[in-house]
């Protein structure tokens, strides 16, 4: 019963795995590079590609668009089990208001708005959405000294359909920023 | 399986179709209740994408739960029907019949369904709605483009106007009011200000407006004025409504400044209106033209209809995605419930339906025990609980066939015991006609072996001459109906004389014919050996005979020997008389001697008694006749003649008899002659005849002294007489004619007064 239970619960969650197969990134994300500042550790990046006609479209329509940077602190190790010391999201939210012609940016770390900002044409736009700049992320405490960590980040660019019901998400590879060391604590 | 859990698993049953149903009750409910919401929900709410990964999740488990359930009752339907397990066939049918109702209908109208709302869906965006909008849109940001442009005019004039102005002089200061109101009004502008950076110098409304208050422009304005030359804005316009289009216009544009480390999210712009104290302000014009709040609301609108659509059409896909997952999920329950309740359903009509073939075959088998254990309320139930009732009373019925087989094995044991202990000899045969028992005595009595006999037809297992015999008498049974057969019963014996082992044997012999439990004929014979009877009866009648005849041979000597004794005396006398004496006595010694003669002469009858010479004859003339002769003997004793109940001899039907009518005329001579005499007048002597099916009765009744109880057993022996006189022969002449008739002689008392002779004839 056990048994069969289990095969179950597998093909269940399997099933979203293999169908999202069909969903492939468009864009990737670009110098990637941490950088601690006290106890932060900053992180910038460039999105490059990714923001296509549709995303475009529904900025324009108003509707509150996204693109999420996954973001999470590693040791600088190959092993699966040494991922994900800490994880978090930088969600940058971009609303369109046409009768004031004006497009709204709203930033979240981890769901708490750090940032909101205005812009009135396209390439402030994109520029807004792609480039993030010394973004305090994570905090170093709790971060052994001397050991070598690196911030690995991701961009979810929304989803979309596949055989127009199956909803797939649509997101960037994975890529590794440089190594770096936090500083021992005096 | 007791009745409680039965009737436990019978409740759980329900309770679980009704559960089952609540359930699907809730989730329609809700799904019809997110369905109401969904045309007041919007747009992009409906389209969120966890809710489209929540549908996607639901409709995955769904599909899973319809699979797993399907393919497990198909699984185990294959296998009960490759180990051939009875009742797989009707489970198949029935399983592939609801499975079938269910499937192909719901998916037909999935099927039909879904294209009619994709179809639906492309239909709302290929009506002609979206260059209306957009035109709409257009006309709404031209309006919007042309008084932004008018008031940045405006403010572009006024700070030209007042580019010679030293506004750092109080005197200019003084005058700048009356020269932005003159503006004012020569621009057709609602507010115009002075700003001097962020400093506020000077600024004036319209009063016909209706602004109550000084609009504030914003830093940003400002700021934005600086860099780029100009700015415009369109806000709310403070304590009034409508819109306030402000465009704002500086003198010098600071230029663009790349953000230091500040720690901000990408392209954050030095603030341009943070310059040097040293250097001086930069000046800004802002003007504002109010625009109508009837005209601003109706163009906000166009251009909130426009962005509404623009959304939708984004959305289109989602839309759609979003509708058809609902769609795919209620089909899918309905699929699931269907499916389930067909299989549910086809198990609960199959499970009784196989518990009573399994019980069929445990029955089948012996096991009487079983019961059908199958939870069914309907006509299933029924027959489930008459199933077991009959089982209960085959059960039943097999204990008490089971009593009475031991019983009758007993009474079997018992009555072979008998037979085998009884003295009689006793052969069964059977309805086909041959030998199913014979006794130990029957054996012995015949001098053979059981195996010689037992299953035997009676000529093979009595081939012989002598035991030949029995086989003849019981050839000479004539078939009978089973209605005859008590009467046959009764049936005389028969004495059968057969040399066995060089020994001469009389056995006395009775057929019976019998009716066996199967119906057919079957015959018992009855052997009693009667050779030590009849040799001890012979004996002592001989004796009897002896002592009789010494005694009868002895009276008349007596008077012979007394007259010669005389005689002798009167002759040594020399007696005178001896001449008389010697004619008396002489006289009495012929006598004697003559009544001598007369017995040796009837005993010399009696031996001599021929064997009878039977022929056709009406015995009711015989009888008429020989009553006939007694009409007048005694005065006061009739002879009358009857025949049952009736007098009248017309109505008499005797059947014509074999027999041999003197020696039966004899007898009943000797029979009415002794029933005279033993009557006194007035009195009767009444001879009449009983019919029965196989023997004919004569009954020769008188009213007179009757006759000692011990003196019957002896009636029939030769030389013996109750009357004292005659020679005693009478009766036993009349028993050995009977006898010789193979019938018999009875003899009892008559009510209220006299004797009944009987004398009974086989008829045929």
């Amino acid at each position: 019963m056990r048994s069969r239970s289990a095969l179950f619960c597998a093909l269940l969650f399997l099933s979203p795995g293999l169908l999202g197969l069909a969903a492939h990134a468009q864009g990737r994300i670009k110098g990637l590079r941490a950088t601690v500042e006290g106890d932060q550790v900053q992180v910038s990046l460039r999105l490059e590609g990714g923001i296509d006609r549709r995303m475009l479209d529904r900025i324009d329509s108003g509707l509150p668009t996204r693109i999420v940077y996954e973001m999470e602190l590693a040791r600088d190790r190959k092993r699966w089990y040494d991922q994900g010391i800490k994880r978090t999201t930088l969600e940058v939210t971009a609303v369109y208001d046409a009768v004031a012609r004006e497009t709204n940016l709203h930033y979240r770390l981890a769901g708490e708005l750090i940032e909101s900002r205005t812009v009135r044409d396209r390439p402030a736009l994109l520029d807004a959405l792609r480039k993030i700049e010394h973004v305090p992320v994570f905090r170093t405490q709790g971060l052994t000294p001397g050991v070598r960590y690196l911030v690995i980040a991701r961009a979810l660019l929304g989803s979309r359909m596949v055989f127009s019901i199956i909803p797939t998400d649509t997101r960037t590879e994975w890529v590794e920023s440089n190594k770096f060391r936090p500083p021992a604590v005096p | 399986m007791s009745l409680r859990d039965r009737l436990y698993e019978q409740s759980k049953n329900t309770r679980t179709l009704l559960l089952g149903l609540a359930g699907l009750l809730f989730v329609f409910t809700a799904i019809f209740y997110l369905l109401q919401r969904d045309r007041e929900m919007p747009a992009y709410l409906v389209t969120n994408r966890v809710l489209l990964f929540v549908l996607w999740y639901v409709n995955i488990v769904l599909i899973l739960a319809i699979v797993f359930v399907l393919m497990r009752d198909l699984f185990k339907l294959f296998l009960e029907r490759r180990h051939r397990i009875l009742g797989s066939k009707l489970k198949t049918k029935l399983v592939a019949t609801y499975i079938g109702l269910s499937l192909f209908p719901v998916l037909t109208l999935f099927v039909i369904a879904t294209e009619l709302l994709q179809g639906s869906i492309d239909r709302w965006f290929a009506t002609p709605v979206r260059p209306v909008l957009e035109q709409g849109n257009a006309v709404a940001q031209a309006l919007f483009d042309q008084i932004q442009s008018s008031c940045a005019s405006a403010a572009r004039r006024t700070l030209a106007d007042l580019g010679r102005v030293d506004l750092s002089r109080e005197s200019e200061r003084e005058r700048l009011g009356g020269r932005l109101r003159a503006l004012l009004a020569e621009n057709d502008l609602d507010f115009l200000a002075v700003y001097e950076g962020t400093d506020f110098v000077q600024g004036v409304v319209d009063s016909r407006s209706g602004i109550s208050d000084l609009p504030e422009p914003g830093r940003d304005l400002l700021g934005e004025a600086v860099t780029e030359g100009r700015a415009v804005r369109t806000v709310e316009p403070p304590g009034w409504r409508g819109r306030l289009v402000l465009a704002a216009v500086s003198g010098a544009a600071a230029g663009e400044a790349e953000a230091g480390d500040g720690g901000t999210t990408g392209g954050a712009k030095l603030d341009p209106l943070a310059a040097d104290p040293a250097e001086p302000k930069p000046r800004i014009v802002v003007a504002g033209t109010l625009l109508d709040p009837v005209l601003a609301e109706r163009t906000e609108r166009l251009i909130e209809a426009f962005q509404t659509y623009r959304q939708l059409e984004v959305q289109k896909e989602d839309l759609r995605a979003s509708h058809l997952l609902i769609f795919l999920m209620v089909t899918l329950l309905i699929l699931l419930a269907s499916t389930w309740t067909g299989l549910f359903l086809a198990r609960r009509v199959t499970v009784p339906i196989l518990a009573l073939a399994e019980g069929t075959r445990r029955i089948s088998s012996g096991d009487l025990d079983h019961r059908v254990e199958a939870p069914a309320d309907d006509e299933l139930g029924v027959l489930v609980a008459s199933f077991n009732r009959m089982t209960e009373e085959l059960q039943r019925s097999n204990r008490a066939l089971q009593t009475t087989n031991e019983r009758l094995a007993e009474e079997r044991a018992l009555l072979a015991a008998v037979l085998e202990n009884v003295a009689a000899g006793i052969v069964s045969i059977d309805g086909s006609g041959r030998i199913f028992t014979c006794n130990g005595a029957a054996l012995h009595m015949l001098q053979q072996r059981e195996e010689e006999v037992v299953g035997r037809a009676p000529a093979e297992a009595w081939s012989d001459p002598e035991r030949s015999k029995l086989a003849a008498l019981l050839a000479d049974l004539p078939e009978a109906p089973e209605a005859d057969a008590g009467r046959r019963g009764r049936r005389a014996a028969r004495e059968v004389q057969m040399v066995i082992g060089g020994d001469w044997k009389t056995f006395e012999v009775k057929v019976t014919p019998i009716r066996d439990a199967a119906g057919s004929r079957g015959r018992v014979l009855v052997l009693e050996d009667l050779t030590e009877l009849i040799q001890a009866q012979q004996l002592a009648a001989w004796n009897e005979a002896a002592r009789r005849i010494a005694h009868e041979i002895k009276n008349p000597l007596t008077p012979i020997r007394l007259g010669a004794e005389r005689l002798l005396e009167k002759h040594r006398r020399g007696d005178p008389a001896l001449g008389p004496a010697i004619e008396e006595a002489a006289d009495i010694i012929v006598r004697e001697v003559e009544n001598l003669q007369e017995m040796v002469d009837e005993f010399s009858r009696y031996a001599r008694m021929p064997r009878p010479r039977p022929t056709r004859l009406d015995l009711t003339r015989l009888i008429k006749e020989t009553c006939h002769l007694y009409r007048d003997v005694k005065v006061g004793v009739p002879v009358v003649f009857a025949s049952g109940s009736t007098d009248d001899l017309s109505a008499v039907d005797l059947p014509t008899v074999w027999i041999d009518g003197e020696q039966i005329r004899r007898a009943l001579i000797n029979l009415i002659d002794n029933g005279v005499e033993a009557t006194d007048p007035p009195g009767t002597v009444t001879v009449s005849v009983d019919r029965g099916e196989d023997t004919l009765a004569i009954h020769v009744a008188d009213t007179g002294r009757g006759i000692p109880p011990e003196s019957k057993e002896k009636l029939f022996l030769p030389y013996f007489s109750t009357k004292g006189r005659g020679t005693g022969m009478g009766l036993a002449i009349v028993h050995r004619i009977v006898t010789d008739h193979h019938g018999a002689l009875r003899v009892e008392d008559n009510r209220p007064a006299g004797t009944v002779f009987t004398i009974e004839l086989p008829l045929g």
